[in-house]
C-alpha cells in the first residue's frame, strides 16, 4: 500500500526583505558618485585608436563649440585657470594612474583655441584622456 | 462617553507590509535609470616645460599637420601611412626618451586631425612633444 506522501508547506522568511531591500538601497546610495560630465555642446572626433578607459579621472576639461572652457563643469575664463585647476587637484596624488585628465574637445576647432588648453593640463603634469569615438 | 472609550482602545500601528515592496521599486528604479558611463579615449602624456625642450632635436621624428595634409618628417603622407611609419619605428620597445614624437600644427588645424595624428602615435606607444610657434 503506497503511503501518500504530505506535502509540506515551507514557509518562506519575508520579514526581512524590507530591511535587505533598504540595506542595498543604502549601500548604492553611499557607493554611488554622481557624474561630473560637463554638459557641454560639442561633437568628439573619430579615430580608430581610441579604447574604453579604465582609469580613474582626477579632472574633467572640456572646450565646447564656441571655445568655451570647462573645469569639472564649471566655466573658466582661459587656459591659464585649468593649469592652476589641475595642478591644485594633483597635489594629493600619489601615483601616475591619479594624474589622468580627461579632455574633451569639439571636433571643428581650430588649434588656436584647444592647443593652450592641452598644454596647460601638460605644465600642470596631468595624463591627457583625450575623449572621441571610435571610427568603426 | 462611549466614544471616548472607542478611542482609547484603538491602536495606530504602522503599516510596515508594504515596505519591502517599495523598496525593492526603488532599487529596480535605481538600476533601470543608473547609466554606466565608460567612454572611449586616448591616452597621451606630454612632456612639458624642460622636458618638452629637451625632447626637441633634429633626430627627432616630427609629424606636422598643415589643414588637411599630414607631413611625416617633412614627407607628405595618408593617415594610414602614418600609423604605418610609427608602428615601423617600434616605439613602445624604446626608452621614454627616444619615444618622443614631435607634433607640430599650421594655424587652423581643426582637433579633428590634430586628434587623429595623436591618436595614431600614442597607439604606437610615441610620447608626444606638442611644438609651439614661434611668436614673431
Amino acid at each position: 500500500m503506497a503511503l501518500k506522501k504530505k506535502r509540506r508547506t515551507v514557509p518562506v522568511p519575508v520579514a526581512s526583505m524590507g530591511d535587505i531591500a533598504f540595506l542595498l538601497i543604502i549601500f548604492f546610495l553611499v557607493c554611488s558618485e554622481v557624474s561630473k560630465e560637463p554638459d557641454v555642446d560639442l561633437i568628439s572626433p573619430r579615430s580608430a585608436h581610441v579604447k574604453k578607459v579604465e582609469s580613474t579621472v582626477v579632472a574633467r576639461v572640456a572646450v565646447d563649440v564656441n571655445g568655451r572652457i570647462y573645469l569639472d563643469g564649471v566655466p573658466v575664463n582661459a587656459a591659464k585657470d585649468v593649469e592652476w585647476g589641475v595642478r591644485a587637484l594633483l597635489t594629493s596624488t600619489i601615483s601616475d594612474d591619479q594624474r589622468h585628465v580627461q579632455f574633451k574637445c569639439d571636433a571643428k576647432l581650430p588649434k588656436e583655441t584647444f592647443e593652450p588648453v592641452l598644454q596647460a593640463i601638460a605644465e600642470a603634469g596631468g595624463i591627457i584622456e583625450a575623449v572621441g569615438d571610435l571610427d568603426e | 462617553m462611549k466614544n471616548r472609550k472607542e478611542k482609547k482602545n484603538r491602536i495606530s500601528a504602522i503599516p510596515t507590509d508594504s515596505f519591502s515592496d517599495i523598496a525593492f521599486l526603488l532599487i529596480v528604479y535605481f538600476m533601470v535609470a543608473t547609466t554606466l558611463l565608460k567612454v572611449k579615449s586616448i591616452p597621451a602624456d606630454l612632456p612639458s616645460g624642460e622636458k618638452a625642450a629637451q625632447a626637441q632635436s633634429e633626430k627627432t621624428p616630427i609629424v606636422n599637420l598643415r589643414g588637411a595634409e599630414i607631413f611625416f618628417n617633412d614627407k607628405a603622407v595618408s593617415m594610414e601611412d602614418l600609423t604605418t611609419r610609427l608602428a615601423a619605428l617600434e616605439l613602445a620597445q624604446k626608452e621614454s626618451a627616444q619615444r618622443v614624437i614631435m607634433l607640430e600644427s599650421a594655424r587652423g588645424t581643426p582637433y579633428e586631425n590634430y586628434f587623429k595624428a595623436l591618436a595614431a602615435i600614442s597607439s604606437n606607444g610615441g610620447v608626444v612633444a606638442i611644438v609651439e610657434a614661434e611668436e614673431k
